[in-house]
């Protein structure tokens, strides 16, 4: 007893205690706008806690930093500040490793923490806010179950806790770090106050963005690149072939050039295990100490990027193993979601051309997965139909009122398969077809609706967009990413 | 737009107390014939029972309903009146002006996409020698016209004045598909006027149709180019519906769509944005085409020509036409001016969106599950929200797609079973295969399903699904008639 009160003592100063490492961020945020992508929407301002990690690092979500164009580090105490960038950025797995701008100013009055070891379920766990004044807020919850949670991006699902706590709701939003015996053991992302309950990103992934991020090249969590859907149901299990004591997981898209195209699975296998572990018939599989977990982090929670894992499939009712190295998802015909990207677009004579991703059809408002555009809705949720000759579904928006453009006004959501006979690829090739000088004049612009068909005068529409230019719009296209 | 339609039918919840009152007082027999009967003699009361059926219990009788309307005397045991008034009818029962003896009528012809019908008596003699009232002609602007009808608010015949305030080209809300000219009048046109003539100078100038909610005092009513076309058409026996090109046109202000198509900058001509697969333009016009002129009347680019000094669209042309009659077309192709003619001909694919009446909703019940076919009715009564299915309803007759499925099917129930308990996430979504054979139409779906031999098991497939939708046919026969016996069903498909 004696022995063990003297080692504490002794370990206390070394030890950083958790309110020494925390940073309040204040960022600023601003969007592009879906309508008028040449065009920025009005900033708002997000603001949340972070960590001092080692080596000047600070440890926050993807949300404080995502799509920001401001970042700024404040003292516990709101006294002292200093602007921060953004070093490496996880939107998916929603972490985010911030640096100091220029000096370290109040940074180096603070201790950094360092990172825990995985938690256990019922594990107690501290959750952190700052006070007003700078006064730290702990409150003590408890691990009620290991899950992989979506806490940013929607649908990406990595593992975290379900913490039951009962929290006092601060001025700051539910970006919080949790500590564990003085260290950092993860990330709450969200509160819910009814309930009690609050969703953390866990040490693991954590953990390893940190190493991913070590090299200062950021590469990102691997993907097999597959859609699946349960076997729950008997009858499709009889129809299968699926035996009573397996599991599994009927796959029911393979993207192209994924790591699962590329070991050779195919649309209607049926995944039986994944790395040695069984997959049961809702996906989940039992891990050795957090229970069960749902299978994506079978392939995202541990392997790293390039390691091989195997699958053992059922296919055509006969059993197979494959084995599947491991890989970023490939870029998809939609993106699903555009942080810190400003859209691609691109203005001729008047037409607004833009690649169609899913932030474009969200901003048709809240019923957009069903009142957007049917055309691009079509895309979205087939792209298979699609993805022949393209890289990107390249749209015409819109329509700005122009001499070039009479009796064009009404069109709209046009999905673009070709200009002057050669195939759109993605917006690049459009502005390099359009660079190109017709043999009549004329642009010929061919689409999925009615008319099918639009011409566009070159001179005319040359002379309307260096007009545009004067009139004040800042930029007649982007392609890739903004400089 | 639609919405703001209202028909101006009498449902019968607002009259059940004027009939209650009739109880009480004696009823007389005929009533002598006034001396001198008036054309106020010759305007009808009609009383309705109807069944509407529910496309969502697709099995069972519908609703039980009715109400009242109007009706005039036009010829020899002809009456006019609304195609609401009479649709989905199971008793039709008129009464004359005065009396309260109730006459058997049936309906001769119905045109639901210009919302009139012409019904007779099974015994016309106690009519007789009433006068027949005249089809005049167009009325003009600012003229007065009287609305004659049995609209709420009464037992008796009511007359009112009103001012021809507007004539357009406007919806027609019975069938929720059809557009023609509207005569727009500031009488007080109320429920049960519907199918009540509308009188100037003792003429009929037009037929009470509908109201407008978002607006008061405004009535609207069939004028008579639309009422005489309907009584041409009928006057062979049998209703063709209007006719129509089978295109899609797009205007051509664009000075270089115009270039590119070979044409000066003198504002004639319209594109062919579209021609509608097996429409009358199939194989005459191609996309692309620009049509200068219809039966000699020059097109301007914007569709547009001008008939008798009134500018209209060139679709007036067709809308006065019958099926097997000839139109005449004078077009530029690839720069070459070309004279085609088309025979207009019944498109009925173009019903699907169109509200079907008189009609028996046909589907398959297959343990548990119900296959209906799309159409307007359906989609009303389920509001769709699956992409393709939205996609394959707007694409329906403009790509042709009723050349590969005549019906779409849609699986739109799945009846609580045991055998059908994981089977919930299909509704809503369109058929595409049934154990390998894509599907045409509902009969064919049925047969596959009920085939003499079946597989173990029917995997039925969706158009945009991730998964087949998988039936063990070893547990189909048991199924069947345990689900059929538990939701009330005494029939497992109704294909005609």
């Amino acid at each position: 007893m004696k022995k063990l009160s003297f080692a504490l003592l002794f370990l206390q100063p070394l030890m950083a205690t958790p309110e020494d490492s925390l940073v309040r961020i204040n960022s600023t945020i601003q969007t592009y706008s879906a309508s008028q992508p040449w065009e920025k929407t009005p900033p708002r301002s997000r603001r949340g806690l972070g960590t001092l990690l080692p080596g000047n690092r600070i440890l926050t979500t993807a949300a404080m930093a995502a799509d920001s164009i401001y970042i700024e580090l404040q003292s516990a105490d709101s006294t002292k500040t200093i602007p921060a960038k953004v070093t490496a950025i996880d939107y998916e797995a929603n972490l985010a490793l911030l640096a100091p701008d220029a000096e370290l100013g109040f940074l180096t009055e603070l201790k950094p923490t360092v990172i825990a070891p995985p938690a256990k379920p019922d594990d107690e766990i501290e959750l952190f806010q700052l006070e007003t004044n700078g006064d730290p807020l702990s409150t003590t919850g408890k691990i009620r179950s290991m899950e992989l949670l979506s806490t940013f991006v929607s649908g990406r699902y990595f593992l975290g806790y379900v913490v039951k706590a009962s929290m006092q709701t601060s001025g700051n939003s539910f970006t919080l770090p949790a500590f564990q015996k003085q260290k950092l053991i993860g990330i709450l992302t969200s509160y819910d106050s009814k309930d009690q309950i609050c969703d953390v990103i866990s040490v693991d992934i954590i953990s390893a963005f940190l190493k991913d991020a070590e090299n200062g090249n950021y590469e990102g969590f691997p993907s097999l690149g597959i859609a699946i859907t349960t076997t729950e149901d008997p009858h499709f299990r009889g129809w299968l072939k699926l035996p009573e004591n397996k599991g599994g997981l009927y796959v029911t898209r393979v993207l192209p050039k994924g790591s699962a195209a590329k070991a050779g699975m195919r649309k209607g296998d049926v995944i039986l295990s994944v790395s040695g572990f069984a997959i049961d018939r809702r996906g989940y599989f039992e891990h050795p100490d957090y229970g069960k977990l749902f299978w994506p982090h079978l392939v995202r929670g541990g392997p790293v990027m390039g390691s091989k894992i195997p699958i053992e499939v059922l296919r055509n009712g006969k059993e197979k193993t494959i084995e599947a190295t491991l890989q970023k998802s490939p870029s998809p015909l939609v993106p699903g979601y555009l942080y810190d990207e400003a859209p691609p677009f691109l203005i001729k004579g008047g037409l607004v051309f833009q690649e169609l991703s899913r932030p474009y059809l969200e901003a048709f408002g809240k019923d957009w997965a069903t009142r957007g555009p049917l055309n691009l809705l079509d895309v979205l949720s087939s792209p298979e139909d699609y993805e022949k000759g393209r890289r990107r579904v390249v749209v015409l928006t819109r329509v700005v009122a122009t001499e070039a453009t009479i009796g064009y006004d009404r069109l709209a959501s046009q999905i673009i398969k070709s200009v002057n006979g050669k195939p759109i690829k993605g917006l690049p090739e459009l502005a390099k077809s359009l660079e190109t000088i017709p043999k009549n004049g004329i642009h010929t612009i061919e689409t999925d609706k009615e008319p099918y068909q639009i011409f566009l005068d070159q001179s005319l529409s040359d002379r309307v967009d260096q007009d545009f230019v004067t009139r004040g719009l800042p930029s007649l296209k982007r392609l890739y990413k903004a400089e | 737009m639609i919405r703001t339609f209202t028909r101006i039918f009498l449902p019968l919840v607002l009259c059940s107390a004027l009939s209650a009152q009739l109880k009480d007082s004696p009823v007389s027999p005929d009533s002598p014939l006034a001396p001198q009967p008036t054309l106020y003699d010759s305007v009808v009361k009609i009383e309705v029972a109807t069944q509407v059926p529910d496309y969502r219990t697709p099995w069972n009788s519908g609703r039980f309903s009715g109400g009242t309307g109007t009706g005039f005397i036009i010829g020899p045991n002809q009456i006019l009146t609304n195609a609401h008034v009479v649709s989905d009818n199971r008793r039709l029962l008129v009464t004359r002006r005065g009396s309260s003896r109730k006459h058997v009528a049936r309906v001769r012809h119905i045109a639901h996409d210009c919302d009139l019908a012409l019904i007779e008596l099974q015994d016309f003699k106690p009519f007789e020698g009433l006068p027949y009232l005249d089809i005049g002609g167009m009325p003009t602007l600012e003229s007065r016209v009287s609305a004659i009808g049995y609209p709420v608010g009464g037992e008796r015949l009511s007359v009112t004045q009103g001012v021809v305030s507007r004539i357009d080209f406007s919806s027609y809300s019975h069938s929720r598909a059809d557009s023609h000219l509207v005569i727009q009048i500031d009488a007080a046109i109320n429920p049960g006027n519907s199918g009540g003539p509308v009188v100037q100078d003792g003429k009929v100038v037009g037929v009470a149709f509908q109201g407008n909610t978002q607006a008061d005092n405004v009535g609207y009513i069939i004028p008579t180019p639309v009422v005489k076309r309907f009584l041409r058409d009928i006057s062979d026996g049998n209703y063709d519906h209007y006719m129509d090109l089978g295109i899609s046109p797009f205007p051509l202000f664009n000075p270089a769509m115009r270039q590119a198509y070979q044409l000066p900058a003198d504002g004639k001509g319209v594109l062919v944005a579209n021609v509608v697969p097996g429409g009358p333009a199939d194989g005459i016009l191609e996309r692309g085409d620009v049509l200068l002129s219809i039966d000699g009347n020059a097109i301007d680019s914007a569709g547009n020509i001008r008939i008798a000094g009134e500018f209209v669209d060139m679709n007036e042309i067709v809308e006065r036409k019958f099926a097997g009659d000839k139109v005449a077309l004078t077009l530029i192709r690839k720069g070459k001016t070309l004279d085609k003619e088309l025979t207009l001909k019944a498109f009925p694919y173009s019903r699907i969106y169109s509200i079907q009446y008189e009609e028996v909703p046909r589907y398959s019940f297959f343990a548990g599950l119900v296959f209906q076919p799309l159409n307007l009715n359906l989609f009303a009564s389920f509001k769709f929200n699956d992409r393709r299915l939205r996609q394959i309803f707007a694409d329906y007759v403009s790509r042709g797609l009723f050349k590969k499925m005549e019906d779409v099917v849609v699986l739109t129930r799945v009846e609580n079973d045991r055998l059908t308990t994981r089977m919930g996430g299909f509704t809503g979504m369109v058929v595409s295969k049934v154990n390998g054979k894509e599907i045409k139409n509902l009969r064919q779906l049925h047969e596959i399903l009920n085939a003499p031999n079946p597989p173990e098991y029917h995997a039925i497939e969706f158009n945009g699904g991730n998964r087949p939708l998988v039936v063990p046919n070893s547990e189909v026969p048991a199924a069947q008639k345990r689900i059929m016996a538990q939701v009330g069903i005494t029939k497992a498909a109704q294909l005609d």
